[in-house]
């Protein structure tokens, strides 16, 4: 049985997943001379990962999946960490 | 030899047909003023334009391919005749014929297009003595553009036209080598694409007149084409429906000088720029549209020149509150080595609103080339502010084009 998503629609055909996506915030940093840490705890001023850089990672993601993320459906929350972004960036894809 | 226009003994090539003639020895027509003549190429509508220039009926000329349902009853409801291939439709509110007058329609990029009024004396902006050229002609009939190739081969002598059509410029260059072509006019666009696809050939048209306008200019195509012909005057233009062409530039830089703001001369346009758009009042101007006239197209003064950047709706990007120009963004990754041509505009983006992205051809014609754009993404973030560097970058492997030559930018 296939589960609708909670705006009603199907599930998407393909989703990135943690593991890619964490490969995708890794190709932003390289982009910018800065790398990705292992540690999933670690600060995102403190590795320099910035609006800009969480904005093109959101387009990365996009382009992947061939459709537009609703941030809305996230509610407002603190992002400090990089698991901050990646637990955000999956549960955007199945909203 | 019609003696009334100057240059009737000028020659007239048709690419397409393989025709030559002189504008004397074309075809006399039979049109029913107001006419709206629409026509399946570019040669097919001079017989139209003499008889204009002969005998001053109102006429409009418009390509098949723009000839939606819309525009037409919008022309037949606006008392034109339309004749075509198929024959003769009526205008649906028939009406006096204005003499002298010629229309326009205005590409349509901001909407649909829309019809200025001129008459052959306000298209004709280049007279006296010139040196004898052979001109290439490839705009699509009736645009702005197109008229002011045509107008020069009737109004001054020695300047012949080699025309042919959008649809066929694939196959300009061999053309132009066997016509001998000496000036040609195109958008940057078109130089791009011509440059990439046949570069080699290119340089064998013996060119002495470039001309570029109808988009941005910017200056790294000015220095390829200066670089292919050395011995050529490079030119930018800036012109449209509305204003007439306004701007000439012949010093083989992009952008004015900004001495030439605010200036009166007599006979010649005024320029000025309020809210960062460039204001122009012309002599060239069309039908009610004298004084100052707001372009829509938006400018940035760098180096004491003005640079035209792109149309005020869509040159600025809001990138979380720090705006940069489209235009700007473009000419930085033009100016790349391995670039022929880049489109850039603004993406719907979380956090920030809008971040910049671009469509990019390579000389190469890649689309997966991932050490270049590491390489044009260091380019970008060397000369421009961090919310300017495009974030996403496409290849494309050919440059997008529409039939009026101007890409989408």
């Amino acid at each position: 049985m296939v589960g609708l998503r909670r705006n009603g629609s199907l599930p998407r055909m393909s989703e990135v997943s943690r593991d890619q996506l964490r490969a995708l915030m890794g190709e932003v940093l390289d982009a910018q001379g800065k790398s990705l840490p292992d540690d999933e705890g670690a600060d995102l001023q403190a590795i320099g990962f910035r609006s800009l850089d969480f904005s093109e990672l959101a387009l990365r993601v996009e382009d992947e999946i061939d459709e537009e993320l609703n941030f809305d459906a996230a509610g407002l929350r603190q992002i400090t960490t990089v698991g901050d972004v990646l637990d955000l960036l999956t549960e955007i894809q199945r909203a | 030899m019609t003696p009334d226009i100057p240059g009737a003994g000028n020659s007239l090539v048709d690419v397409r047909s393989g025709t030559s003639t002189t504008w004397a020895g074309l075809p006399e027509v039979d049109l029913p003023a107001p006419a709206a003549v629409v026509v399946a190429s570019s040669f097919a509508a001079l017989p139209a334009v003499l008889r204009h220039a002969r005998r001053g009926e109102e006429l409009l000329v418009v390509s098949q391919g723009r000839m939606e349902q819309h525009l037409r009853e919008e022309l037949l409801g606006a008392g034109f005749n339309l004749v075509s291939d198929d024959g003769l439709e009526p205008a649906g509110a028939p009406r006096a014929a204005e003499d002298h007058r010629l229309w326009l329609l205005t590409s349509g990029s901001t909407g649909r297009p829309k019809r200025i009024g001129h008459t052959l004396e306000s298209l004709t902006t280049v007279s006296g003595e010139m040196a004898p050229r052979r001109w290439l002609c490839p705009y699509s009939p009736g645009t702005y553009a197109w008229w002011q190739v045509v107008t020069l081969g009737l109004a001054v002598p020695g300047q012949d036209l080699v025309v042919v059509d959008p649809a066929d410029l694939e196959g300009w260059v061999p053309a132009a080598i066997e016509h001998e072509v000496t000036a040609a006019s195109g958008t940057p666009t078109f130089w791009r694409q011509t440059m990439m696809a046949h570069g080699d050939d290119l340089a064998r048209v013996p060119l002495k007149q470039i001309s570029l306008g109808g988009e941005p200019v910017d200056q790294a195509v000015l220095d390829q084409l200066t670089g292919l012909f050395p011995g050529a005057r490079v030119s930018w233009i800036y012109a449209s429906s509305e204003v007439g062409a306004s701007i000439v530039v012949h010093d083989g830089r992009a952008g004015f000088p900004i001495e030439w703001l605010d200036r009166d001369v007599t006979g010649r346009p005024r320029l000025s720029v309020v809210d960062d758009e460039l204001v122009i009042s012309s002599p060239h101007h069309g039908e009610g549209l004298e004084g100052a006239v707001r372009t829509g197209d938006a400018v940035v003064v760098e180096n004491g020149r003005v640079l035209i950047t792109g149309r005020t709706s869509s040159d600025e990007i809001n990138v979380g509150g720090a705006k940069v120009s489209a235009g700007v963004v473009r000419s930085v990754l033009q100016e790349h080595p391995e670039v022929v041509w880049a489109g850039v505009r603004g993406r719907k983006a979380p956090l920030v609103g809008k971040m910049v992205v671009a469509d990019v051809v390579l000389r190469s014609g890649e689309t997966s080339a991932p050490e270049t754009l590491a390489d044009l993404n260091r380019w970008c973030q060397e000369r421009l502010p961090d919310y300017g560097v495009p974030r996403r970058i496409k290849l494309l492997d050919a440059i997008p084009a529409k039939e009026t030559l101007k890409s989408d930018v």
